[in-house]
């Protein structure tokens, strides 16, 4: 790197003209030396950005190490856990030097936080506050738990650092006071009974399906779809474009679809009986859940209709949502329970990979969140996402591909331990 | 040997209580005209209004003959139409007798169905070719079903029977059969998909794979997207042809038929085939042919004046087939398209070729439309009823019927403006284009099939059902009368009459009222649906010992595309027969001599077919539900037939096939071995290298306030100069936290740089190494190949102390603090700490 670029990228800061509007900023920064405009110079930044990569291109153990650490955690390592990691990268066994960084609270407060946030809201943005659903993978994850049963385990971790509010079914006040504390989510959650919390029966709860925060996000308004569709994306890594699939059979097809949108069939018959065709008799097995809330979604809370209630809209325990707009189509399906059936076990998405041990249909969130996580879909996505969150692209050749492989392997061999995919990919992309 | 039993569907007729007051109105409107003879076959369109002088016979002898007179007599014993052969002096039967109403009753009665007016005799007759006035016989055939039906309407007791049966058996014809391999895919069709659809359709992008890199993908993708008995309908050409999807050649249509061309090549390299042998299969039906018709009446229509069903399917003209004169009927114009299953469509301007379309319209003269206004000022009330197909929910200020003038000046407009219908009326107590919607947000109006009724009443002004129930809007303006409305303007569907707000959508069918119809009539005409309805009987009794045997549908046409499969059941015409103990399962729909790739219903069907499930004469239910199966050939064209993987001792055991090949996926550009770190990542690496907590109230208030200008992906070739500036913000931040904080900058300053020297000499000689020496070591790194060597680092802050410190009249200790909190921002906000 050139003195010319190291100047100007100091004195880009110098110079910056916002900095009296810094809320709270008394540093009083002199304003002698102030240069162009920041957008001018973005480019120019981010030129001198890239030109000081090269280096790493060919680290040595010291630069795999610090590299292998920032990956993994967002922050560079101490002088000590540098030299703890270099040793073990000079012994032949990065693995244990990527376990020595996971170790550093950053993992779970930045890492794995922000590789859970997205999948707790409908954007699939990261800028979320902490939630049930975020704690409960960082949870899983910390404990080295078999992560499959994210998606149908009686489980959710909470904060169990003082003067936190309670944990509360119709706020997420408890773990936002626990985010804002600064607190190590590494060493501050605990695992707790999701049925003792939320009041859900045992038999009903489904992992972070059955959160308050995905609650809110995909079983709020709307017909329950949402919570299968951001549960395929999120988990199985393929939107429904992905697995569309219109030679299925179309008798769970429910009558809220219209047959004929815009006055052309077509469409359906091409296009939205694609997804709905294996949508459909999976999403049913949410038809006992709602996200009850008055004006203010953020104070809603989950709701289910359990054994012997009656639903005053449908008279059965299912949720008025999955009769709305009925005469769309009259001859379509109604939903009269929570029975679900996989058919993408026929047809091209046999590919996703069921698990043969498994029925393929059941009742209930709990059997369905099984079936989708006992997937090699789900392995090997959580593998990619891994994947991509620590070497910073996607698997982009035939030799990534063949290490995503080796990882869901060993993720497989682990007993599903995330931290496992998380040490195989920092150490395939701690340089050369 | 056909057997015929009834069958046990007994569709109510809507008593008609009261007869429109319309009809001696008309009687004044009516005027004579020549005659015609014979039963010419022959189209003689007449557009004149129907004659009739003034009856100055015996009076009616029964309510039933008075409501015959005003029903039928009235409107078809002028001259101009059957009175001019069916006189008193003319051929038999002489129901338009015009001096003897009830010899005229008399003469009818054998000719006539109340029961179904639409099987009368006089209208099959007519419906045949048979002198009908208009130009379209089924018109005229419809006209008079409407006043049969309305004199029917006077008799009580009346109950519609449809009767099953049974059609002539025969077994499906063969087909043409997709290649085995993809041989002659690979040079027909498939290098047009590679060549024009490889930008979307190609592996890993959008589904479906038509452009798949193996063409073995791409031949199982497109299967379902041609149809080899039929090109033209493959879902390749109309994509083209009908919704101009990413054409070449800027012409769609040339597109299409290339398209086409190449559909049927690879049709012409199939021999037909017999229906696959391993199939079991039902015996085969057509729907002309074979369709038994299921609905006839039903909807109560006593006070219909205009009433549009769009059954022509042909030509420029909707018929207004009411019966009530004068008829106002409409002509079509710019891009209006007939609809399968009986509607019209409206589309909106294109060029295609060089060739401009308007934007659809369908208008009736100001003459005619005066009907309206005489009839429904008079009543001052009415139901403005219609089945509508919007096309998308995103129109705004889109007529879909209007009664209008202008743009400006209504009597009446059915309109709509993204997910709301809106009407606009004129009243008494509003001015001309009085709006009143469906509740924002309420989506009541979706892109798809809807039964809207706008009822207006000076009680409860207008009201507005749809599906049969009312939305529970309610007009913001008071009733009012209709005494105001003009009588200059005319009746447009699908757009104004200045056709500048064109609706895009299909109109199934539109009627007006001029009395409003009660909930429970508007309830009874969504049930009775729209479009006609046919029975399908498909023999099984070759494959079961059960004597004339039959699964069957309620068919229709869905729409242009396709089919709609309703409600099976099993029956045996045999009302000593039943069933006992047989198994069905894994019925599929078949047409022209294959199974259907799509819209399957019935494929996982597991029942028994036994009789304690069975009602002699009802049979046994399958199913409630329905599906729908894309239109090959036509109504008149296409085959169907069943088939079944087990249906008694008849089996088929279907084992599907090994997955097709995985799309291939490519390889990526080479991505940037660095990435930007996110937000949380920026954060935690400052607060760990200035020892300045993340709940500092200073830094992490700026962390709220920069947190979403921050990165949030990994991407270094996404960096913006706005994430630049907030991470200047964050690092200005904690380097002043720290520097305030006396422990904070001891421990980090640990060289013992000395804060209480002033700026002049803070940063001289080796000074400056107390301050440059821990900003490098714990911030950049020690030995690390990637990071800036440290000696050109001391260099650059050197060069920055020096500026900074050599002012006048800063020569201070404050001065001191503000070049330390800069020298480390400049670190700690750099590329040093930002990528990795």
């Amino acid at each position: 790197m050139d003195a010319r670029s190291w100047s100007f990228l100091m004195r880009i800061f110098l110079g910056n003209p916002r900095l009296k509007r810094i809320p709270g900023n008394r540093s009083g920064l002199p304003d002698n030396t102030r240069p162009k405009a920041p957008a001018q110079q973005a480019p120019l930044l981010l030129a001198m950005l890239v030109a000081l990569t090269p280096a790493a291109l060919y680290a040595g153990d010291r630069e795999q190490a610090a590299r292998m650490h920032s990956r993994l955690t967002g922050v560079p390592p101490s002088e000590a856990v540098l030299q703890q990691m270099t040793t073990e990268i000079d012994g032949g066994d990065p693995v244990a030097a990527a376990y020595i960084a996971m170790d550093d609270p950053a993992f779970y407060n930045v890492t794995v936080k922000n590789l859970a946030a997205p999948w707790t809201n409908e954007a699939m943005t990261p800028f979320v506050p902490l939630n049930d659903y975020t704690a409960t993978v960082i949870g899983l994850v910390r404990d080295e738990a078999d992560f499959r049963n994210v998606l149908y385990d009686n489980v959710l971790y909470i904060g169990d650092t003082g003067g936190l509010p309670a944990y509360n079914t119709n706020n997420n006040a408890h773990y936002e006071a626990l985010e804002a504390s600064g607190a190590d989510l590494g060493d501050s959650l605990q695992r707790v009974t999701q049925s003792t919390y939320t009041g859900l029966p045992s038999q009903a709860t489904a992992g972070v399906m059955t959160t308050r925060a995905a609650a809110q996000a995909f079983f709020i308004d709307g017909t329950n779809r949402a919570m299968f569709r951001f549960t395929l994306m999120n988990h199985l890594c393929n939107d429904l474009e992905q697995v569309a699939d219109v030679t299925l059979p179309v008798d769970r097809i429910r009558q809220d679809v219209s047959r004929s949108p815009g006055g052309d069939s077509r469409v359906f018959l091409n296009n939205c009986a694609g997804c709905h065709t294996g949508m459909d008799p999976m999403a049913q097995a949410f038809a006992y859940y709602d996200y009850e809330y008055d004006d203010n979604p953020e104070l809603g809370e989950l709701v289910y209709n359990t054994t012997g209630m009656t639903d005053p809209d449908t008279g059965t325990r299912v949720q008025g949502k999955y009769l709305i707009n009925a005469t769309n189509f009259e001859h379509g399906y109604i939903t009269r329970d929570d029975q679900w059936d996989n058919y993408w076990r026929m047809g091209d998405n046999r590919r996703l990979g069921w698990d043969g041990s498994l029925p393929g249909s059941g009742e209930g969130a709990k059997s369905l969140g099984r079936e989708l996580a006992h997937s090699d879909a789900f392995a090997q996505c959580k593998v990619r996402q891994v994947f991509e969150q620590v070497c910073l692209r996607k698997p982009g050749d035939a030799a990534d591909r063949s290490e995503l492989d080796s990882i869901v392997s060993s993720f497989r061999s682990s007993g599903f331990e995330l931290k496992r995919a998380y040490a195989e990919s920092a150490a395939y992309c701690m340089g050369e | 040997m056909p057997a015929i039993k009834e069958y046990d569907i007994i569709m109510k007729i809507i008593k008609r209580l009261h007869q429109p007051l319309l009809c001696t109105a008309l009687v004044a409107l009516v005027a004579l005209t020549g005659c015609k003879s014979g039963e010419s076959t022959e189209s003689l369109p007449n557009t004149q209004n129907p004659g009739t002088g003034q009856y100055s016979g015996p009076a009616p002898a029964t309510a039933d003959v008075q409501a015959f007179k005003l029903n039928v007599w009235d409107n078809l014993s002028q001259g101009n139409r059957c009175g001019e052969c069916h006189n008193s002096s003319g051929q038999s039967p002489r129901f338009a007798h015009e001096g003897d109403v009830n010899i005229a009753y008399a003469q009818a009665n054998p000719v006539v169905n109340l029961d179904d007016p639409g099987n009368s005799a006089l209208v099959t007759k007519v419906a045949g070719g048979h002198n009908c006035w208009l130009s379209s016989d089924q018109a005229c055939a419809d006209a008079i079903t409407s006043m049969i039906t309305g004199w029917a309407g006077g008799s009580s007791g009346s109950v519609n029977r449809i009767e099953l049966e049974a059609p002539a058996l025969r077994d499906p014809g063969g087909t043409l059969p997709f290649p085995e391999s993809s041989g002659t895919f690979s040079t027909t069709v498939y290098p047009l998909l590679t060549t024009y659809c490889s930008d979307c359709h190609a592996d890993g992008d959008t589904r479906p794979y038509l452009a798949s890199g193996n063409v073995d993908t791409a031949y199982d993708a497109a299967k379902s997207r041609m149809s080899l008995t039929a090109p033209f309908s493959s879902r390749l050409v109309e994509r083209l042809r009908d919704d101009r999807h990413n054409c070449w050649n800027n012409s769609c249509e040339d597109s299409a038929d290339e398209m086409e061309a190449e559909i049927q090549a690879l049709a012409d390299s199939v021999n037909p085939a017999d229906v696959d042998p391993d199939l079991v299969t039902s015996k085969a039906l057509t729907l002309g042919g074979d369709g038994l018709l299921a609905n006839s009446g039903g909807r109560f229509e006593d006070h219909v004046i205009a009433l549009y069903e769009f059954k022509t399917g042909e030509g420029t003209t909707a018929f207004d087939t009411s019966g009530i004169e004068p008829s106002m009927h409409l002509t079509l114009s710019g891009n209006v398209e007939w609809v399968g299953g009986y509607g019209l469509s409206f589309g909106p301007a294109f060029t295609d070729d060089g060739t401009s379309v308007r934007s659809g319209k369908a208008q009736a003269t100001t003459g005619n439309s005066r009907k309206l206004h005489n009839l429904l000022t008079a009543s001052g009330e009415y139901s403005l009823e219609a089945w509508i197909v919007p096309a998308n929910v995103t129109q705004e200020e889109a007529r879909i019927v209007t009664y209008s003038g202008s743009a400006m000046a209504r009597n009446l407009t059915l309109g709509q403006t993204l997910q709301n219908y809106d009407v606009l009326q004129r009243s008494t107590t509003t001015d001309q284009n009085a709006v009143f919607s469906t509740e924002d947000g309420a989506n009541r109006l979706q892109a798809s099939l809807q039964h809207v009724v706008v009822n207006f009443t000076p009680d409860q002004g207008r009201e507005i059902y749809i599906n049969g129930e009312h939305t529970g809007d309610v007009d913001p303006a008071p009733g009012g009368l209709l005494s105001e409305w003009d009588n200059n303007f005319a009746l447009v569907l699908g757009n104004e009459t200045d056709g500048n707000s064109p609706w895009e959508g299909s109109l199934r069918l539109v009627a007006f009222h001029n009395r409003a119809l009660t909930p429970a009539q508007i309830r009874t005409n969504f049930e009775a649906g729209v479009g006609q309805k046919y029975y399908l009987l498909f023999g099984v009794s070759h494959l079961i010992d059960v004597p004339q045997a039959f699964i069957v549908f309620e068919v229709s046409q869905f729409d242009s595309y396709s089919y709609l499969f309703t409600q099976p059941f099993f029956v045996s015409l045999d009302d000593d027969a039943a069933p006992s103990g047989i198994p069905l399962e894994g019925m599929k729909l078949g047409i022209n001599g294959r199974e259907t790739l799509t819209g399957q219903a019935w494929s996982l069907l597991d029942i028994e077919l036994n009789s304690g499930d069975y009602v002699a004469g009802r049979g046994q239910v399958l199913s409630r539900q329905g599906t729908i199966i894309p239109v090959e050939g036509g109504p008149a064209a296409d085959e169907f037939f069943l088939s079944f993987e087990r249906l008694g001792d008849h089996q088929n055991v279907v084992v599907e096939g090994s997955l097709p090949p995985a799309p291939t996926l490519p390889e990526l550009p080479e991505a940037p071995e660095v990435g930007l770190k996110n937000f949380d990542a920026i954060n935690a690496t400052m607060a760990r290298l200035t020892g300045v907590p993340m709940t500092n109230n200073e830094v992490s208030d700026t962390f709220d306030t920069v947190r979403q200008q921050l990165p949030s992906v990994a991407n270094i070739e996404g960096f913006l100069a706005s994430q630049q500036m907030a991470i200047t913000q964050m690092a200005i931040g904690y380097c002043n936290e720290m520097v305030e904080d006396t422990t904070l900058r001891s421990a980090f300053f640990d060289t013992g740089f000395d804060f209480n020297l002033p700026a002049g000499s803070a940063f001289d000689g080796g000074n400056l190494d107390l301050l440059t020496g821990p900003l490098i070591d714990k911030m950049v790194g020690d030995s690390l190949a990637f990071q800036p060597l440290a000696a050109d680092l001391e260099t650059e802050l050197g060069e920055l102390t020096d500026t900074l410190s050599a002012c006048s009249d800063c020569n201070t200790t404050e001065r001191t603090e503000t070049v330390v909190k800069a020298s480390c921002a400049a670190v700690l906000g750099s590329a040093t700490t930002l990528i990795h």
